[in-house]
């Protein structure tokens, strides 16, 4: 049943009678996609191979240079920071939503979609504020005396991770709270009658009937990190730089235009892969889930 | 006098205004199959829960060999459990599910694998080791869960209305299961469910559960036969309530007056009545014959359908009173007659197997 | 038991603990840029040493601002008013339709979703710098309902798989056109998944940052573009107050949300 994801059995179809019927409706959406977004983008990523000259120089250039690969390794460094601590704080929160009572959990939802909803640029601001050097928090632990000397918390890796851990929760916490839900509690009562410690039961049967759903939203939550643009640029520094801001100023500040379409050529192929992976992922999930 | 095996003292359990179960007492002795049978809502589950461990009663206390189990967690009771859904992990295969209460008790490879290769012969799944839940049919899936709950030999098994999502056949199929493995292991069983012949099937005793409170205790022959009250006479097994007048009662036999005037004596009173007062009493179809015999006193009905059933026939009748009655006969191979043909008869009963039982406060 | 919130022991309270701290923490950015609108120190000392409305008089004395909340508002309504109409009839095609090809072309209207932002804003920045588009209402009117039309999409067609199409089926038995039917027996069906789509789709475009900044033009700048302007300059305290309205105008998008789907569920 499981374990042979290689030999997918073809998908069934139904004997399709007339192939365009219903076509039409999708025309209007079709044709704005078709020419305002697979136009653009596949022209954009022309670019990469003909500018400045024809070739695949800008490959090679982005490949074999330490700043850029430093770049990239930084892009899949802070992706992968932000996903483990956004999975571990999400999961007790996903938990604890899935199983507390509606009235008080309807408080947190209402919390989450707040934060959710509230301008970007409003919510980074405010941590740009929070976390720079005489901000609130670096005042707060100097004044119970924790720290003598401020924090470095903003322009590094530490203000990145935090913005981003913000942004990305509600995407998170709530796929999560879903899949915790559809867990039978009795299937946990059964593991502590046999005799599983909490840790036991946690270990052995929550955590890996939860694990589908960990999977896609940490994906979803890696691949939303990869490609972000404007947090890393207004929390991050110069020295942790991230793909998409190195895009926006090749294009923007040195308006290398092949450089920067090669780059979001890489970009592009990185981020649609792990999205087909995490579709897989979702697809899967739903054929166990359906037994 | 020895302590008894599991002992519910007074159990009691409320949900806020609500109390699920009133006041519960029962003494269990090693090796019992016992049935907690009753509607739903009737606390017999509420009841097997607090015993798991799954809720704490508002009070009364549960002692295994004389010993409290209420401060002791669920996963420390050592207590195997079959429940009313799957409850199977579904990411583990069979093997692996029902070693798991022996890998959390972290037991030797070896050992664990004799074990679930044991358990897998008693519910006669070899060979699906292999497995994962999912692939199996309801009533593979709950064998596993069996031999899941059996796997680290619990003195006690609870099974929670195990068999109600299973279709009939299967039911039959793994009732006589659960009676074969209750024989070969010694297993204290204590089991739940709302369906009496599943009760009658398995059980050495039955409770039968009525708003919280236990209605009466018994094998089924006790219940079936000698109820302890109406509720009981109607749960188990079909009965006819007539209503009736009390006259008098001599040594537990009362003479009656029916609606119809005539006169019965010989009538088993299950409880004290004083003279006029109004009773009820219940005679049960299969009681009934379509002849008279030695001691029999008969009853003046019209017959309204009339059904044969091979082994007897399925009559509903209207008495005088204007009351239908369920009369269940069995078939007379001696004598093909059938009285039932006609359009008015007499239908018979003997009064030492009917019972006398106060008319309803309550309707 | 782990799934018991009643048997969860001490861990229950471990994990309601830990849920209010991070409900704390998303709480925190969104209450201290409000108190901080507040706050009378310019360099944005907190506790501030007194209060003032002079970030908000600041902030209306100053016409870019409003000027730039009446372009994003218009900007979004357009975008939220063409994603939901071409949505809705993708999702009639997409649910109902039965051509070849039917889950290439939802992955492809869903795209736009799951591609980083950055790589479509240059896209089409360059796009439309060709064609004459640059920097206009209309170049960011489709760009944003490009952006918004998988927003539209989702929760349209959830709503229609779960419509019985039976019904609209009896209605044409009845003698009602397939569009009236539609129209009067589908449409208010699937309300609230139409209602849905259009607040996410509305935030889509106001929100919108990374296509506008590479868009805007000296004379058109959305409201996100004057924020990311002022934001790289310094941490005015009349950002503070700006986004405070901001976060008003979330506060009470959610409360009439809430409003408006009690209403369509009854």
């Amino acid at each position: 049943m499981s374990g042979n994801l290689p030999h997918r059995p073809p998908v069934l179809r139904k004997p399709v009678v007339r192939t365009r019927r219903g076509l039409g409706g999708a025309l209007p959406a079709l044709i704005i996609v078709s020419l305002f977004f697979v136009v653009p983008v596949v022209a954009l990523l022309l670019r990469s191979v003909t500018e400045p000259t024809p070739g695949l120089q800008n490959y090679a250039i982005l490949f074999g240079d330490g700043t850029y690969a430093r770049v990239f390794f930084n892009t899949f460094l802070v992706a992968s920071i932000v996903t483990a601590v956004t999975v571990m704080v999400a999961f007790p929160v996903a938990w604890t939503l899935a199983i507390m009572p509606p009235a008080l959990g309807s408080i947190v939802f209402g919390i989450i979609i707040l934060s959710m909803w509230t301008n970007l640029l409003t919510r980074t601001y405010a941590w740009m504020v929070l976390l720079q050097r005489t901000g609130v928090i670096n005042r707060t632990l100097m004044d119970i005396g924790l720290i003598s000397e401020p924090l470095p918390l903003i322009n590094n890796l530490t203000g990145v991770t935090i913005g981003m851990v913000y942004i990305m929760l509600p995407f998170m916490i709530l796929p999560l709270v879903g899949t915790l839900r559809a867990i039978d509690p009795m299937t946990l009562r059964a593991a502590a009658l046999c005799g599983a410690s909490p840790l036991d039961a946690f270990r052995r049967i929550l955590l890996p009937l939860s694990l589908p759903g960990i999977a896609a939203g940490g994906l979803m939550v890696f691949v939303m990190s990869l490609g972000y643009f404007v947090t890393p640029t207004l929390l991050g520094g110069t020295s942790n730089m991230m793909l998409a801001g190195m895009i926006a100023q090749m294009i923007q500040s040195l308006l290398n235009w092949g450089l920067g379409s090669a780059a979001a050529f890489i970009l592009l192929v990185v981020t649609m892969a792990l999205y087909a992976l995490q579709l897989r992922l979702v697809g899967t999930q739903r054929v166990t889930g359906g037994v | 006098m020895t302590e008894p095996f599991l002992s519910i003292r007074n159990l009691r359990k409320t949900f806020g205004s609500f109390v699920a179960v009133h006041d519960v007492t029962i003494d269990i002795p090693k090796g019992e199959f016992l049935t907690f049978l009753g509607p739903s809502g009737s606390g017999k589950s509420t009841t097997l829960y607090a015993i798991a461990g799954f809720q704490d009663p508002t009070s009364g206390d549960v002692l295994l060999e004389g010993r409290s189990l209420l401060s002791v967690p669920s996963h420390k009771r050592n207590i195997g459990m079959v429940f009313q859904r799957y409850t199977l992990f579904q990411h583990l295969t069979v093997a692996e599910n029902v070693a798991f209460p022996l890998r959390v008790r972290r037991r030797p490879d070896a050992e664990v694998n004799r074990k679930v290769a044991e358990m897998l012969s008693l519910v006669r799944l070899e060979g699906f080791g292999g497995r994962y839940p999912g692939a199996l049919s309801g009533g593979q899936q709950q064998r596993v869960a069996l031999a899941r709950a059996l796997a680290y030999d619990p003195p006690i098994l609870l099974m929670d209305e195990p068999l109600s999502a299973l279709d009939k056949k299967l039911r039959e199929e793994i009732q006589a299961e659960i009676r074969r493995i209750h024989r070969e292991t010694g297993v204290t069983i204590l089991y739940v469910t709302h369906d009496q012949d599943e009760a009658l099937h398995l059980s050495d005793r039955i409770a039968l559960f009525r708003d919280g409170r236990i209605a009466q205790i018994g094998t089924g022959e006790d219940l079936y036969l000698r109820p302890a009250c109406e509720f009981v006479a109607s749960f188990i097994g079909n009965s006819n309530f007539l209503p009736a007048e009390h006259l008098q009662t001599t040594d537990g036999a009362a003479t009656i007056r029916l609606a119809d005037g005539s006169i019965v004596s010989g009538v088993k009173a299950t409880q004290e009545f004083g003279q006029g007062q109004k009773t009820r009493l219940m005679v049960r179809p299969e009681a009934f014959r379509l002849r008279p015999g030695p001691a029999t006193a008969g009853l003046a009905v019209e017959f309204i359908d009339a059904a044969f059933f091979g082994e007897r026939r399925r009559v509903v009748a209207r008495t005088s009173a204007g009351q239908e009655i369920d009369v269940r006969p069995p078939s007379d191979m001696a004598n093909d007659h059938d009285e039932t043909a006609q359009q008015s008869g007499q239908v018979f009963f003997d009064p030492a197997a009917a019972f006398l039982f106060p008319a309803l406060q309550t309707t | 038991m782990l799934l018991d919130y009643d048997r969860l022991g001490w861990l229950r309270g471990a994990l309601l603990a830990f849920t209010g701290l991070v409900a704390a923490f998303l709480l925190l950015p969104v209450v201290f840029i409000v108190l901080l609108s507040f706050g009378s120190s310019r360099w944005l000392a907190f506790p501030p040493p007194g209060w003032t409305l002079k970030w908000y008089e600041e902030l209306f004395a100053e016409p870019a601002w409003l000027e730039a909340a009446l372009t994003s508002a218009r900007i979004a309504t357009m975008a939220t008013v063409l994603a939901v109409v071409i949505g809705l009839m993708a999702s009639f095609a997409l649910v109902r339709g039965k051509f070849r090809g039917r889950d290439a072309v939802r992955g492809l209207l869903l795209t736009p979703m799951v591609l980083p932002v950055v790589v479509f804003a240059i896209a089409i920045y360059a796009f439309f710098l060709r064609i004459g588009l640059g920097g206009t209402t209309a170049g960011f009117v489709i760009a944003h309902t490009v952006l918004a039309l998988p927003f539209a999409i989702i929760p349209i067609s959830a709503a229609l798989e779960g419509f019985d199409k039976s019904i609209e089926d009896a209605a044409i038995v009845c003698g009602a056109s397939p569009f009236e039917a539609k129209l009067r027996v589908t449409l208010p069906s699937i309300k609230i998944g139409i209602f849905s789509a259009a607040i996410f789709a509305f935030l889509a475009s106001w929100d919108e940052v990374v296509v506008a900044i590479f868009m805007a033009s000296p004379t058109l700048q959305t409201l996100p573009v004057k924020i990311w302007g002022s934001l790289r300059q310094d941490l005015s305290p009349v950002i503070a107050a700006a986004s405070s309205l901001l976060v008003l105008l979330t506060l009470s998008l959610m409360i009439v949300t809430a409003l408006i789907r009690r209403k369509l569920s009854t």
